[in-house]
C-alpha cells in the first residue's frame, strides 16, 4: 500500500489533473472537470479519482502529504481572454499612450517565423489599461536618477480622483526610470491610497518600484498590470483552495509553481510570476534528478502534442530569462529560459504547394492526435499518424487504450496525402515525416547548445514528455552526449517537477554601477557599498515573504547573485557572488574574476575586455527553504535479461525501407540491470520509447533508461 | 491543405472576418481553388451576366463579351474601356491641387504642398463610386494600374480553361 508523499495540482481551464507521488516515487493521476467558480471542489474530485486507482480515500492519506503544490491557468486565461480587472494607470504626462501603441514586437509575439516576417499578419491586441483609464502626471526623471522635473503633486488627486469615478478597482503607477529614484512613484502611491481610503473604496494600488524595480519601462508597466490585472484576482481562489485542502485534512503549506524555478507560498507579494509556469516544470523536475544523481550539465529535451522545448542546466543551474514574454505582452519576470520550437507530435504534416516538399507543423491537433483519432475530427495528417503507420504505437494501447485509434484512417491519410503526391510508398512517406522531424529536432538542439557556447560532448541529455522517448534516439543520433537518459517515469515528469521544486523567492533589482578597469580603491568601495545595498534590500524582501509561511530568517538559505558586463556591451551575464558580503576590494576582485571566467566559458577567452571596465547592471537574491521533495526511486539490480513477463509481443514495424518485427516490452515489467537491444519498443500508458536500430537502452537502478548508441 | 467556401469568401471581401479568421487565413498555404472561388463569388456579387475575367480594382474587372472583347467594367454595370486602354481616362477626375481642397481632407498643414504634389480621385460616371487615388507629382502622366497577360495566366499558371460569355 502507498503512502502519499506529494500532491501537484494543475488546474486546467476545462480539466484539473492531480498527481499524487508517494515514496517509491510511483505516481497516479486524477482526473475531474475544472469548477471555475469555487476551484477546490474540481480539485478534490480529482485527488478523489487519482487517490482511487490505489484504492485509497482522500481522508485517509491526505494527512500523509508533505507537501503540495499547485499551477494553474486561470491567471493566464484572464490575460489572454482579457476579462481581467478594471486597472487604471498613472504614466508621466505626455506618456499616456505609451501603454497601448505597446512595443512593436508585441505584434508578432508568439508567431512562426513565416508570420513574423509577413507584416499583414501582425496585430495587436487590445491593451490591458484602455487610454480611457489612463492618466498623466507631472514629473520627469532622467536615465542616471537625476530629478528633471519635481512632481507636480498638485495634480495627482484630480488624476486619482478621475479614476476613483471611472470606477477602476485596481491603480498601477509607473514612471518613468523608477526603479533609479522611487520617490516619486511611492509619494504617488501615498497620496493615492489616502484618496482611495477616503472615498471609502477598495482599490487596491500597485507602484512598480514596489513589485519590479528594473529597467526597460514597457517591461515593468505591463509585469505591475498584469499582477493588479489577472493575479490579484486569484489570491481569493488560491486562499479557498489552501482552506479546503485543510479542511480535507492535509497539514502544509500550499506553495505555487514560479516562472523562475521554485515555488513560492500563496501568500507571496507578487503573483504576476505565477502565471507563466507549466511548461518549467520538466526542467525544475530534470535539476532535482540531475542534483540527485550527481550530474552537472543537462540538456532537457521535452516533446509533448504541439511543441519541442529544450532547456540547458548548466553548472547545476537553470539559466534564467529576466525579459520573458507570454499571452504577447513583454514582461520583466525572471522566467526558466527554454527554447521552443513549434514541433510536436501532433503537428500536422503537409505538402507545400509551392515547392512540393514536407512541411511540419507550426500548428497542431495537440491532443486530439490525428487522423487515426475516430472521435478527433482532423482531417489533415499529424506526426502521430506516421507513428501509427509505422507500426511505432501501439493502436489500441494509446493513453492505456483510453482512446482507440484507427491504423486504416491514419493509412488511408498519409497515402492520400503525403505519398501519392509524392510518388512514395505510404510507409517510405512516413518514415521520411518522422526522418524529417527528428533531423529538424537534432539540428535544433544542436544549433542551441553550439548558439550559447557549449558542445553537446558537455552535456548529459534528458529526455521526457508524452512524445519525446519516441524519438530521442533519432534527436540525439551523432550529436555526442555524454548519455542520454530517460526517466521512466517520462510521461508525469513535469507534474514530477512542480514536486520537486524548492521553496524559493528570487527577487531581482536594476543596478548601473561602473567601475574603470584599474578604479580608484575609494571607487571600488563605493560601487560595492551600493551593490551590498541592493542586497540588503532585496533580503529583506524575501525575509518578509518567508516570514508569511513562519520561516525565520537563519532557516533561510540566501544566496546572492549579480549580474555583469564590460561597459558599453549589450549583454551581461548572470552568476551566483562568491562572496557572501561586500566588505573590502579584495571582494570586487573575486567578483571580476568569477565573471571573467564566467565570459570565457560562454563567449572565449580571447573576448575578454577589461580594459572597457566593468558594469554592474543588477542585483538579485534567492532565499530557499529545506520542504518534502519525491524520493527517486531505488531498486536492487537484476540480471541484464528482461524478465519474460515484460515481453508482451512482437509487432511488424516499418524502419528504413523494410519490415522487422519489432519486440513489444511491458516498460513497468523491466527489471533493472536488463538491457534491451534494438528493435525494441518499450510501452507504458502515457509514453512510448523506442530502441531502434543502432542503439541499445538499459535501465539502472533508479529506473532511468541509458540510450545507447552503439559504434 | 485549407479549403473555404463560398460563404467566407465572400465574407473575405466584404471585410468582415475577425481578425483571428483572417490571421488563420494568411498563415496557411493559399487554398488552390482559391482564384476560382474568389471569381465565382465576385461574380454572384454584380448584377450583369458578363463572366469576370480578372478583378482589376475594388469596384472593376475585366470581364469577357460574347462578341470577344475583354473590357474593364464597374461593378454598377459601366463599361469603361478594353482592358488594354487607361480606364483612368475615362472616368470622372477630380484633382486636389490646392491647399484648400487639401485641408477638405487633411488637418491644416499636415497635407503635401499641391506644387510638389496632387491627389488625383477616380469616379464611376455612372455610380460615382470611388475607383483609384494616386498622389502624383502635378506634371506627372496618369497611372496604368497594370496589363495582365490573361491568356497565359489562365493557360500557365492556373491552368483553367477561360470562361465564356
Amino acid at each position: 500500500m502507498a503512502r502519499s508523499q506529494i500532491l501537484a495540482i494543475d488546474a486546467g481551464g476545462t480539466m484539473t489533473d492531480t498527481f499524487i507521488i508517494d515514496e517509491k516515487g510511483d505516481f497516479v493521476v486524477g482526473k475531474a472537470q475544472t469548477t471555475p467558480l469555487d476551484e477546490h471542489i474540481g480539485l478534490l474530485n480529482s485527488a478523489k479519482d487519482a487517490l482511487s486507482q490505489w484504492n485509497a480515500k482522500v481522508e485517509d492519506e491526505f494527512p500523509n502529504l508533505l507537501a503540495g503544490v499547485y499551477s494553474g491557468t486561470a491567471m493566464l486565461n484572464r490575460l489572454v481572454s482579457r476579462v481581467g480587472r478594471r486597472v487604471g494607470l498613472v504614466v508621466n504626462r505626455g506618456m499616456e499612450d505609451n501603454h497601448r501603441m505597446g512595443r512593436g514586437l508585441q505584434s508578432f509575439l508568439g508567431y512562426s517565423y513565416s508570420d513574423k516576417i509577413h507584416i499583414n499578419t501582425h496585430h495587436f491586441d487590445s491593451p490591458l489599461v484602455p487610454r480611457k483609464w489612463t492618466v498623466g502626471v507631472t514629473e520627469r526623471v532622467d536615465l542616471f536618477g537625476n530629478v528633471v522635473i519635481p512632481l507636480y503633486e498638485h495634480e495627482v488627486e484630480p488624476a486619482i480622483q478621475k479614476l476613483i469615478d471611472e470606477d477602476v478597482e485596481a491603480i498601477v503607477i509607473s514612471l518613468l526610470h523608477s526603479y533609479k529614484y522611487p520617490a516619486h512613484e511611492r509619494k504617488v502611491r501615498d497620496i493615492a491610497e489616502q484618496i482611495v481610503k477616503k472615498a471609502n473604496k477598495d482599490i487596491k494600488v500597485f507602484a512598480t518600484v514596489d513589485y519590479y524595480p528594473v529597467r526597460k519601462e514597457s517591461h515593468r508597466t505591463n509585469t505591475t498590470i498584469v499582477e493588479a490585472y489577472a493575479a490579484e484576482p486569484s489570491r481569493q481562489t488560491l486562499a479557498n483552495i489552501d482552506t479546503a485542502l485543510r479542511e480535507a485534512g492535509t497539514n502544509f503549506d500550499l506553495r505555487i509553481m514560479a516562472s523562475h524555478g521554485g515555488t513560492i507560498s500563496i501568500k507571496a507579494n507578487e503573483l504576476a510570476r505565477t502565471c507563466v509556469s507549466g511548461p518549467i516544470g520538466g526542467m525544475v523536475g530534470a535539476k532535482y534528478l540531475a542534483e540527485k544523481l550527481g550530474l552537472k550539465n543537462v540538456a532537457c529535451s521535452d516533446i509533448g502534442g504541439t511543441s519541442f522545448d529544450i532547456g540547458l542546466i548548466t553548472q547545476g543551474e537553470l539559466s534564467i530569462n529576466t525579459s520573458p514574454d507570454m499571452a504577447r505582452l513583454v514582461l520583466s519576470l525572471p522566467l526558466v529560459a527554454m527554447d521552443t520550437t513549434g514541433a510536436g507530435t501532433g503537428s500536422f504534416v503537409r505538402i507545400d504547394p509551392n515547392y512540393g516538399n514536407i512541411t511540419l507543423g507550426p500548428d497542431s491537433a495537440g491532443s486530439r492526435v490525428g487522423v487515426c483519432n475516430p472521435g478527433g475530427g482532423i482531417d489533415t495528417v499529424t506526426v502521430s499518424d506516421c507513428h501509427v503507420v509505422l507500426g511505432l504505437i501501439n493502436p489500441d494501447n494509446f493513453i492505456g487504450g483510453v482512446i482507440k485509434l484507427s491504423k486504416e484512417k491514419a493509412y488511408e491519410a498519409v497515402k492520400k496525402q503525403i505519398a501519392d503526391p509524392l510518388g512514395l510508398s505510404v510507409e517510405d512517406a512516413a518514415y521520411g515525416v518522422i526522418e524529417l522531424l527528428e533531423s529538424q529536432l537534432r539540428n535544433y538542439l544542436e544549433s542551441m547548445i553550439l548558439g550559447k557556447g557549449y558542445s553537446p560532448s558537455q552535456y548529459v541529455c534528458f529526455s521526457y514528455g508524452g512524445g519525446g522517448p519516441l524519438h530521442t534516439a533519432g534527436y540525439t543520433k551523432g550529436l555526442g552526449f555524454e548519455e542520454v537518459l530517460i526517466p521512466a517515469w517520462a510521461a508525469g515528469f513535469s507534474a514530477f517537477g512542480c514536486g520537486a521544486a524548492d521553496f524559493e523567492y528570487r527577487y531581482d533589482k536594476t543596478l548601473d554601477i561602473n567601475v574603470a578597469e584599474k578604479a580608484e580603491d575609494s571607487d571600488i568601495l563605493l560601487a560595492g557599498k551600493e551593490l551590498q545595498g541592493a542586497w540588503d534590500e532585496l533580503k529583506k524582501k524575501v525575509t518578509e515573504e518567508f516570514k508569511k509561511n513562519d520561516y525565520a530568517p537563519e532557516e533561510v538559505d540566501f544566496r546572492l547573485l549579480y549580474r555583469m558586463q564590460y561597459q558599453g556591451q549589450l549583454n551581461d551575464l548572470e552568476i551566483e557572488a562568491p562572496i557572501s558580503a561586500f566588505h573590502s576590494v579584495d571582494d570586487w576582485e573575486s567578483l571580476i574574476k568569477t565573471f571573467e571566467e564566467t565570459y570565457a566559458r560562454v563567449y572565449a577567452r580571447a573576448a575578454l575586455s577589461p580594459e572597457l571596465g566593468y558594469s554592474i547592471t543588477g542585483a538579485i537574491v534567492r532565499g530557499v527553504v529545506e520542504v518534502a521533495k519525491p524520493q527517486i526511486p531505488e531498486e536492487p539490480i537484476y540480471g541484464e535479461t528482461p524478465p519474460a513477463d515484460a515481453l508482451a509481443g512482437y509487432r511488424q514495424i516499418y524502419w528504413n525501407g523494410e519490415f522487422l518485427p519489432a519486440k513489444i516490452y511491458e516498460m513497468e515489467k523491466l527489471m533493472p540491470g536488463n538491457r534491451i537491444q534494438a528493435f525494441s519498443i518499450l510501452e507504458s500508458t502515457a509514453t512510448t520509447l523506442v530502441v531502434p536500430l543502432g542503439f541499445e537502452a538499459y535501465l539502472d537502478e533508479h529506473r532511468i533508461f541509458h540510450l545507447k548508441e552503439m559504434k | 491543405m485549407a479549403k473555404y467556401d463560398k460563404k467566407r469568401i465572400n465574407e473575405l471581401i466584404e471585410g468582415t472576418l475577425e481578425f483571428y479568421q483572417l490571421k488563420e487565413m494568411m498563415s496557411s498555404h493559399k487554398d488552390p481553388e482559391r482564384f476560382e472561388l474568389y471569381r465565382e463569388v465576385l461574380q454572384d456579387r454584380v448584377s450583369w451576366d458578363d463572366p469576370i475575367l480578372l478583378p482589376y480594382g475594388l469596384h472593376l474587372y475585366i470581364v469577357q463579351k460574347a462578341n470577344g472583347d475583354r473590357i474593364v467594367k464597374c461593378d454598377c454595370g459601366h463599361e469603361f474601356c478594353d482592358y488594354k486602354e487607361n480606364w483612368k481616362l475615362h472616368a470622372r477626375i477630380f484633382v486636389r491641387d490646392t491647399e484648400e481642397k487639401m485641408n477638405e481632407i487633411y488637418p491644416k498643414l499636415m497635407s503635401p504642398d499641391p506644387e510638389w504634389q496632387v491627389i488625383r480621385e477616380y469616379y464611376c460616371p455612372n455610380c460615382a463610386a470611388q475607383l483609384e487615388v494616386e498622389a502624383v507629382p502635378p506634371w506627372y502622366p496618369i497611372i496604368l494600374d497594370f496589363e495582365p497577360d490573361i491568356d497565359t495566366f489562365y493557360k500557365e499558371w492556373i491552368k483553367k480553361p477561360l470562361p465564356k460569355a
